[in-house]
């Protein structure tokens, strides 16, 4: 079995390390990150929750795009937009999820491809919400198994 | 996975195994060999229009004086094919064809940019005079005709021919065409959430919550035809689709 990236919401602290390392991870440009494909929320009554792409069996996306420019990875199972988009945006308004977007800055579709298959929310994420792994990891495990490397981070230089 | 058959064809010396089907473009793209193009779009059918991906063949058995420029990106790949992309014959037409591309559209940065690439600052023809900058490369008419509006066309004939939308009904404000377009030809304006193109102004439908633009009714009307989704499936935009869902994962999680 291949490794998925199994989400757990209630563990989400809405850190946003995620968001951050994706956007990071899919820019090209540093000076502009990508649009992020994973987002974390703090909803009603302080609830927090993470939500990124099911890449969903029978794939809303995938059956609505007019050229065929979402394909399967078979090596990581993940539906990627490939070059053969005319950015139609149909499949934006058909995921019933929302997890498929128009990036305005790149003018692109973006979606999760779980960077390849070694997906870099994962890697940050410090409570385990999200865990790229072969099986879901139980509560009491959590803490033992997710390694939590540190961002890489920058400092900002106080305007005179 | 099915096997699919491949011939193994030379490009730039180098020896690639290419899948039968293939055009000598896409052989040489997924190998990272560069080879320029204008009209060419993977999502849509080549049409061979801007001629600037032109390569030089030879056959295996052709005698060796023999060779031949084609447009790669309509050329399929065949066994023992043997392909230069810059031999002096190739630049040569590349430049001719960018030279008169140039005449064409004096005032587009993309093909100032492409043929000061190939040595070429200045047109050697005349230029189109009230140029704008449509290289007639017909890829809009292609990327319309594959939603499925089928609203561009080529318009005339010979050095008059233009594209337009004739029935302005059909354009269903997608912006597809604009955002393809090789040369960024096609203008359009958006302002709040009103979205003109090719003449027409759609009233764009917002999102309830963020009230961020989603699409034209006129879009979301074909949206849901080709689909057969009901219309309004296509109402919420997807940041707002993405925060219900976070939420109903919470509930789930937390029931
Ligand atoms: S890309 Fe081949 S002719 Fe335009």
């Amino acid at each position: 079995m291949a490794k998925r990236l199994f989400v757990t919401p209630y563990r989400c602290t809405d850190c946003k390390n995620c968001e951050v390392a994706c956007s990071f991870v899919h820019t090209k440009d540093p000076r502009h990150p990508a649009l992020t494909r994973v987002r974390a929320y703090t909803l009603k009554n302080e609830v927090k929750s993470v939500v990124l792409c099911l890449q969903c069996e029978e794939a809303a996306c995938q059956m609505v795009c007019p050229t065929g420019a979402l394909e399967r990875n078979p090596e990581t199972g993940a539906i990627e937009r490939t070059d053969k988009c005319i950015l139609c945006k149909m499949c934006t308004v058909a995921c019933p999820f929302g997890n498929i977007h128009f990036d305005e800055q790149y003018e692109e579709i973006v979606k999760c491809d779980t960077c390849g298959g070694d997906p870099a929310c994962a890697k940050v994420c410090p409570t385990g919400a999200l865990v790229w792994a072969d099986e879901p990891i139980p509560d009491h495990k959590v803490e033992e198994q997710v390694e939590v490397k540190p961002l890489p981070w920058a400092m900002t230089m106080p305007a005179k | 996975m099915s096997e699919t058959k491949t011939v193994r064809i030379t490009i730039d010396g180098r020896s690639i195994d290419a899948p039968v089907g293939q055009t000598v473009l896409e052989a040489a793209r997924q190998h990272n060999i560069d080879i320029p193009s204008l009209c060419y779009h993977p999502g849509v059918e080549a049409f061979g229009a801007c001629r600037l991906c032109v390569v030089e063949i030879r056959k295996h058995n052709w005698t060796p004086d023999w060779k031949q420029l084609v447009t790669s990106c309509l050329f399929p790949v065949e066994e023992g094919l043997i392909v230069e992309t810059r031999s002096p014959e190739v630049m040569e037409n590349r430049k001719v064809v960018l030279d008169l591309q140039l005449a064409r559209v004096p005032n587009s940065d993309v093909i100032r940019q492409l043929a000061a690439e190939y040595g070429i600052h200045d047109t050697s023809y005349e230029k189109r005079e009230d140029a704008d900058d449509c290289i007639m490369c017909g890829l809009c008419v292609r990327v319309c005709d594959a939603i499925g509006a089928h609203a561009i066309s080529t318009l005339s004939r010979g050095p008059e021919k233009y594209v337009d939308v004739p029935n302005k009904d059909a354009c269903i404000g997608c912006l597809a065409c604009a955002l393809t377009c090789p040369t960024n030809a096609i203008e359009y304006i958006e302002e709040g959430n009103m979205r003109t193109i090719w003449d027409k102004t759609f009233e764009v439908v917002l999102d309830p919550v963020n009230k961020k633009p989603i699409a034209t009714p006129e879009q979301i009307a074909h949206f849901s035809k080709q689909s057969g989704l009901p219309e309004d499936y296509f109402t919420k935009s997807d940041a707002t689709r993405k925060k219900e869902t976070a939420a109903s994962f919470a509930r789930v999680m937390f029931d």
